[in-house]
C-alpha cells in the first residue's frame, strides 16, 4: 500500500482530470445542445402538426338534440309536448359482458324482460363504443338509486332526455299519432346527420311531419378528457328546435264525438266546409299512444293486434268501404250536371227496378215503392230507384266521372300518410280485379253507392262540405299552422287550391234542398236527427252491405249476427244554410245510419254551433294522462 | 440595534459559509420553476406541491449539513457509508414492494428508494479506492473498481430496476472515466455490450422493458397501448411551441392525456406550458449546474473529492438527458426523475446531498497560490 501510494503523481493525476473534465464538460454541453435542438424540432418545425393533433385530442363533437315541436288544438291547447326523463345508457365496451352486471342492475333498476331482450339485440349490431338505451323514462327513485350504486357499473349512465307526452293519448291516437324509439331501418331513412335522435314519428301526425317536428341536431365542441369525459364547452353549433304545429282539430269537438260514439266502431270526420280545415277526426276503437313511445310491452301489444276491432286501424285513412246512400247527394248533382235530369224531374218508384229484359229485381227500401219522387223527394226518403235509373241512363264511364269529380277514387289532401285512395267503380277498376266485363247491373247498384265503391270518411265529408261551401271541393288538412320556434309568430299553411264540382249554383240549391227535407222533411229518413235543433241540418243518411253478394240489399240488418250487420252512415253539414260544420260518420255493424250515425252528427253540431258537450263529460281538460306535470317549453335541448 | 443585526448577519454568513452560492442559486430557481410546473401539473392543487417543498426543505437541509463536513472527513467514513447502503438494498429484495418489483421499502412515514442511496454512496466508494491507487488506474485496479460498481447494480437490477440500475453504474463509471481509464476500456465495454445485448434481450429483460425498447423504435405501432404515452407526451411538447401556452394552460396535461405528469413526465408538462423557451432557460439551468460542479472539482484539493464532484456533477447531467430524451422519444422509456422538477422524494434528498458534498469540497478548496 505505501510503496503504491507513493507512485502517485497528484500533479499529472489533477492534470488528468482536468483535461478529462473539460472533455465530459463539452459531452455535456453536445449532449443538451442536441436535446434543445431535438425539442426544437417537435415545438417550432413540427408544432403546427402537434397543435392540430392536441386539438384533436380534446376535441370532441357532442350531439344537440333539440326538443321535439309541440302539437297545439285549434284554441291553442297542447295535444303532444314533451317532459324532462331520464334513460340509463349501456356503453357495451366499458360495461363489459352484460351476464356481469346485469343481474345486480336488475335489482337496482326494475327492467322487464323484453327491455333485456331489445337492449341485447340492440347490441349485437351496434358497434361497442356507442351508447345503448337499456331503460327509458326511469323513476326519480330509480334514478337516485342507481346514482348511489353508480360507481359500481362503469360505462353505464343516467342520460336526461325529452320524453314524448300525449296528453290525451287514445283521444288523438289515429290523429297525431306516436314517435317511437329510432330503429335500423329509421336509421337509414334518416340519413347519418340526424343520427343522434332516439326517437322518430312512427304514424300520425308525428310521422308525417317528422322533419318539421323533430328540427335540426346542433353541436357541441366539447373539451374532453383522457376518459371522454366531458370538461367543458368550447364552442357549439346551436339546434334548431323542431317546429310547433297547431292543428285546425277542436279538442272539446274532438271530445264530444267520441263521446257521442259510446261503445259503437266506427270513424267520424268534421271539417270546416269553406276551408277544408278538418276539426275533429275520430276512428274507434284507439289506444293510448303512450304505450308506444318507449317501446310497448309485448303483453300490451299482443292485446292490441288481436283485438278483432282492431283498434290500431286508422279507419278514415286506411279504411273506407262502399258509401251506400250517402253518394246520392252526388250521383243527384251527376244527374242535374249531366243534363240527364231537371230537379224536378219525376221518377216513379214501384218498390222494385227492373233492367229491361232482365229478371232481377233491385228494391226500394219501402216495399211499396215512394211513387213519383223529383230529385229533392229522392233524397229526402232516400228513394233507390231514382237513382237506379239515373245511373243506368248515365252509363257506368259518365257516372265515374262525376264520380272522380267529387273527389271520390282520389286521396283527399290529408296530411296523414298512407291515405287510401279508395274505388269509384269503373270499366278500370273491374278490368284490373277482373277478366269479366262490365255488366249493367253493376251501374245499377253503382248508383246507390254500393258495388265496387269504396269510399273513406274523408271523402265523404270533402264531397259533402263541397256541397254545403257551393262547390269547393277543398283538399283537406289537420294542420293549420306552423312556428319555427317558441318565439316566432305562427305562420298559416298555404291554402291549396280547391276545385269546382259544379258550375251551376241552382243545381247545388236543389241537392241541399234535398238534403235538408232528409233531415227536417215529412218522410225525411233522418226526421228525429233534426228534432228540437235550433239551427236547420242538411244531410243524408245511407246504410251498406257489408256482405254485399249475399242475402238480398233491403233484408233487416238487425236480423243478422252482430258482426254481420251493416254499416250505417250519416253525412250532414250545418247550420244549413250558412254552414260553418260538415261531418261523415260512419259506424262499423251499425245497422241504419239514420238511427246509429245521425245522432253522432247531431252531437258534432250542438257542440259546435251551441257548445254543447255530451252529458257526462266537463269541458275542463282533466282527462289528460299526468295532467300535474307542467308541459315543458319547446325550446330546451335534450341534454343540458 | 445594529450590534443585533450585525450579529445576525454574522450567524447567517458562518452559517451559509459552506454553500456555494452560484450553485444554490441555480438549484433554487430549477427549484421553483419545479414547484411552479408541480402546481400547474397537479391540476392547481397546492397539497402536492407543499409535500414536494418539505421535501425540498429535507434535502436542503441534508445538503447544507454534507456541505460542512471536511471531505477527509467524509473519505474516512466512505466504505462505511457504501457498506451500510447495501444493507437495505439487499433487505428490499425481501420486503419491498412496488409496482413492477420491489422498489421501495415501507418505513410508516414513508417510503425509502434504498437504490437512491447508491447513487451517492457508490461514486464515492470507488473515488476513496480510487483515490488509494495510482493513475491512471491499471488493470488490477479497474477490475476490483468494476466488482464495487457491479456488486449494487446488479443487486437493482435484480428488483429489478433497470433505469436506477443504470444511472448508478454510470456513476461509478464516471468516477473510472475520470480518474483517467485508458480509453480502450470504453471501446472494450461498448463491444461486451453489443455482444451481451442479444442474451440480454431473451434472458434478462422483462417483457415490460421489451416492449418499451420496441415501442421506441416505432412508437406509432401501438399508439393506443405501449406506444400511447410517448405520442401524447410528443403531442404536450411539440403544441407549446416556441412560448408555450400558459401557465395551467396545458390541455394535454389538465385533460390527463400526459400520463405520469407529475412525475416522470412533468418536463413535458413543462415544454407544454411554457415551450421551447421554457425548456432551453431550464436546460441552461441544468448545464450551469453540471458546469459548476466540474469548475469544483477540477478546483478540489485532493484526487477524492475532485472525482466525487465531478461525477455527481456528471450524473445529474445523465439523469437531464436520459428523461428528457426519453418524453420526447429520443431514448427509450427508462423510469428515470427529472432533477428537482419530478414529484419524488427520495430522488430530490438524495440529489441535494450529493450536491452537498460538492458544496463541502467547494468549502474545503486550498487557497489560491497553494
Amino acid at each position: 500500500m505505501r510503496t503504491r501510494r507513493l507512485l502517485k503523481n497528484s500533479a499529472a493525476e489533477a492534470e488528468q482530470f482536468r483535461r478529462r473534465a473539460a472533455l465530459a464538460f463539452l459531452g455535456v454541453v453536445v449532449a443538451l445542445a442536441g436535446l434543445a435542438f431535438w425539442y426544437f424540432r417537435l415545438q417550432v418545425w413540427q408544432h403546427e402538426d402537434y397543435v392540430t393533433r392536441s386539438e384533436q385530442n380534446r376535441i370532441k363533437l357532442r350531439p344537440v338534440v333539440p326538443g321535439r315541436g309541440l302539437i297545439y288544438d285549434r284554441e291553442g291547447r297542447i295535444l303532444a309536448d314533451n317532459v324532462p326523463a331520464f334513460r340509463l345508457e349501456v356503453t357495451p365496451n366499458e360495461a363489459g359482458d352484460p351476464e356481469r352486471w346485469l343481474p345486480s342492475l336488475a335489482r337496482v333498476v326494475e327492467l322487464s324482460p323484453e327491455e333485456i331482450e331489445t337492449f341485447l339485440e340492440t347490441r349485437r349490431v351496434t358497434p361497442g363504443f356507442k351508447p345503448i338505451p337499456l331503460k327509458m323514462r326511469i323513476e326519480p327513485d330509480e334514478v337516485s338509486r342507481f346514482a348511489v350504486d353508480q360507481w359500481r357499473y362503469p360505462g353505464i349512465e343516467i342520460v336526461p332526455y325529452l320524453n314524448r307526452r300525449y296528453l290525451h293519448g287514445p283521444l288523438f291516437a289515429h290523429v297525431v299519432g306516436y314517435v317511437g324509439r329510432v330503429d335500423a331501418q329509421d336509421v337509414e331513412t334518416m340519413g347519418e346527420g340526424n343520427a343522434a335522435f332516439s326517437h322518430t314519428g312512427k304514424t300520425g301526425l308525428e310521422r308525417s311531419y317528422e322533419e318539421a317536428l323533430r328540427g335540426q341536431v346542433g353541436y357541441e365542441k366539447v373539451e374532453t378528457n383522457v376518459d371522454g369525459r366531458p370538461m367543458g364547452v368550447v364552442g357549439r353549433v346551436p339546434a334548431v328546435p323542431g317546429a310547433d304545429l297547431r292543428l285546425s282539430i277542436d279538442l272539446d269537438l274532438q271530445r264530444a264525438m267520441v263521446a257521442a260514439f259510446g261503445e259503437k266502431e266506427g270513424s267520424a270526420v268534421a271539417v270546416d266546409p269553406r276551408t277544408g280545415q278538418v276539426l275533429a277526426m275520430v276512428s274507434l276503437p284507439s289506444y293510448d299512444t303512450n304505450l308506444f313511445v318507449n317501446g310497448i310491452s309485448h303483453a300490451d301489444y299482443n292485446a292490441l293486434t288481436e283485438n278483432p276491432s282492431r283498434p290500431l286501424f286508422n279507419r278514415n285513412v286506411l279504411g273506407g268501404g262502399p258509401p251506400g246512400s250517402t253518394v246520392k247527394p252526388m250521383v243527384g248533382l251527376a244527374g242535374l250536371d249531366s243534363g240527364l235530369r231537371d230537379a224536378d224531374d219525376t221518377t216513379l218508384s214501384t218498390g222494385e227496378f227492373r233492367i229491361p229484359g232482365q229478371a232481377r229485381g233491385y228494391r226500394d227500401s219501402h216495399r211499396g215503392g215512394h211513387g213519383m219522387v223529383d230529385l229533392r223527394e229522392s233524397i229526402a226518403q232516400s228513394v233507390n230507384t231514382y237513382y237506379y235509373k239515373l245511373a243506368l241512363e248515365m252509363g257506368i264511364d259518365a257516372f265515374a266521372g262525376y264520380m272522380a269529380r267529387y273527389g271520390f277514387g282520389e286521396r283527399t289532401g290529408i296530411d296523414l300518410a298512407g291515405e287510401n285512395a279508395g274505388v269509384v267503380p269503373s270499366r278500370d277498376y273491374k278490368r284490373s280485379i277482373s277478366t269479366e266485363p262490365w255488366y249493367p247491373g253493376e251501374t245499377v247498384i253503382s248508383g246507390i253507392g254500393q258495388g265496387y265503391w269504396v269510399a273513406t270518411a274523408l271523402q265523404l265529408v270533402r264531397a259533402t262540405a263541397a256541397i254545403a261551401n257551393g262547390g269547393d271541393l277543398h283538399p283537406l288538412r289537420l294542420v293549420e299552422a306552423r312556428r319555427d320556434g317558441y318565439q316566432a309568430p305562427w305562420q298559416p299553411l298555404p291554402q291549396r287550391t280547391a276545385s269546382r264540382i259544379t258550375d251551376n249554383p241552382e243545381h247545388l240549391r236543389a241537392v241541399h234542398e234535398g238534403m235538408v227535407a232528409t233531415v227536417h222533411g215529412p218522410r225525411g229518413t233522418a226526421r228525429a236527427t233534426g228534432a228540437g235543433a235550433p239551427y236547420k241540418i242538411a244531410g243524408k243518411t245511407g246504410t251498406s252491405q257489408r256482405s254485399s253478394r249475399k242475402g238480398n240489399i233491403s233484408s233487416d240488418p238487425r236480423s243478422l249476427p252482430y258482426h254481420l250487420r251493416h254499416t250505417g252512415l250519416f253525412v250532414g253539414y250545418a247550420p244549413a244554410e250558412a254552414p260553418t260544420i260538415a261531418v261523415a260518420v260512419v259506424i262499423e255493424h251499425g245497422g241504419y245510419g239514420g238511427t246509429a250515425a245521425a245522432p253522432i252528427a247531431r252531437a258534432a253540431f250542438d257542440a259546435w254551433l251551441l257548445g254543447k258537450m255530451p252529458e257526462g263529460m266537463d269541458d275542463t281538460g282533466a282527462d289528460a294522462e299526468g295532467a300535474g306535470e307542467a308541459p315543458a317549453a319547446s325550446a330546451p335541448e335534450a341534454t343540458p | 440595534m445594529t450590534i443585533i443585526l450585525r450579529w445576525l448577519l454574522d450567524l447567517l454568513v458562518r452559517f451559509t459559509r459552506t454553500l456555494d452560492l452560484p450553485l444554490l442559486g441555480a438549484l433554487l430557481a430549477l427549484m421553483v420553476i419545479g414547484l411552479a410546473v408541480l402546481y400547474s401539473a397537479g391540476g392547481q392543487s397546492t397539497s402536492l406541491v407543499f409535500a414536494q417543498g418539505a421535501r425540498f426543505a429535507v434535502g436542503l437541509a441534508a445538503m447544507w449539513g454534507l456541505s460542512r463536513l471536511p471531505p477527509n472527513q467524509l473519505r474516512n467514513w466512505t466504505p462505511w457509508i457504501y457498506g451500510a447502503s447495501l444493507v437495505p438494498l439487499l433487505a428490499v429484495l425481501f420486503i419491498g414492494e412496488g409496482r413492477h418489483g420491489a422498489h421501495w421499502i415501507n418505513l410508516g412515514v414513508f417510503y425509502f428508494q434504498p437504490s437512491e442511496l447508491l447513487k451517492l454512496s457508490l461514486p464515492m466508494m470507488v473515488a476513496w479506492y480510487l483515490n488509494r491507487q495510482a493513475l491512471p488506474p491499471r488493470f488490477s485496479t479497474v477490475l476490483i473498481a468494476a466488482v464495487l460498481i457491479g456488486a449494487p447494480t446488479a443487486l437493482i437490477l435484480l428488483q429489478p430496476d433497470f433505469g436506477t440500475a443504470m444511472l448508478v453504474g454510470i456513476s461509478g463509471a464516471f468516477v473510472l472515466y475520470l480518474a483517467g481509464l485508458p480509453w480502450w476500456w470504453f471501446g472494450a465495454a461498448l463491444g461486451a455490450v453489443a455482444a451481451a445485448a442479444p442474451a440480454a434481450w431473451f434472458w434478462l429483460l422483462r417483457p415490460y422493458q421489451k416492449d418499451r425498447i420496441l415501442t421506441f423504435l416505432d412508437p406509432e405501432s401501438d399508439p393506443l397501448g405501449a406506444g400511447w404515452n410517448i405520442i401524447q407526451s410528443k403531442i404536450a411538447i411539440g403544441g407549446g411551441g416556441m412560448t408555450g401556452k400558459g401557465w395551467g394552460d396545458g390541455t394535454q396535461a389538465h385533460l390527463n392525456y400526459i400520463p405520469e405528469h407529475t412525475t416522470d413526465f412533468i418536463f413535458a408538462v413543462l415544454s407544454e406550458e411554457f415551450g421551447w423557451v421554457g425548456v432551453v432557460v431550464t436546460l441552461a439551468l441544468y448545464l450551469f449546474v453540471v458546469g459548476r460542479c466540474l469548475w469544483i472539482a477540477a478546483a478540489a484539493r485532493d484526487g477524492f473529492s475532485r472525482l466525487v464532484s465531478g461525477a455527481l456533477g456528471l450524473a445529474f447531467c445523465v439523469y437531464v438527458i436520459v428523461n428528457g430524451g426519453m418524453i420526447a422519444g429520443m431514448l427509450p422509456v427508462v423510469g428515470v426523475p427529472m432533477p428537482l422538477l419530478s414529484y419524488g422524494g427520495t430522488a430530490a434528498v438524495s440529489l441535494l446531498a450529493g450536491l452537498g458534498v460538492v458544496m463541502a469540497v467547494r468549502a474545503h478548496r486550498p487557497v489560491h497560490g497553494h
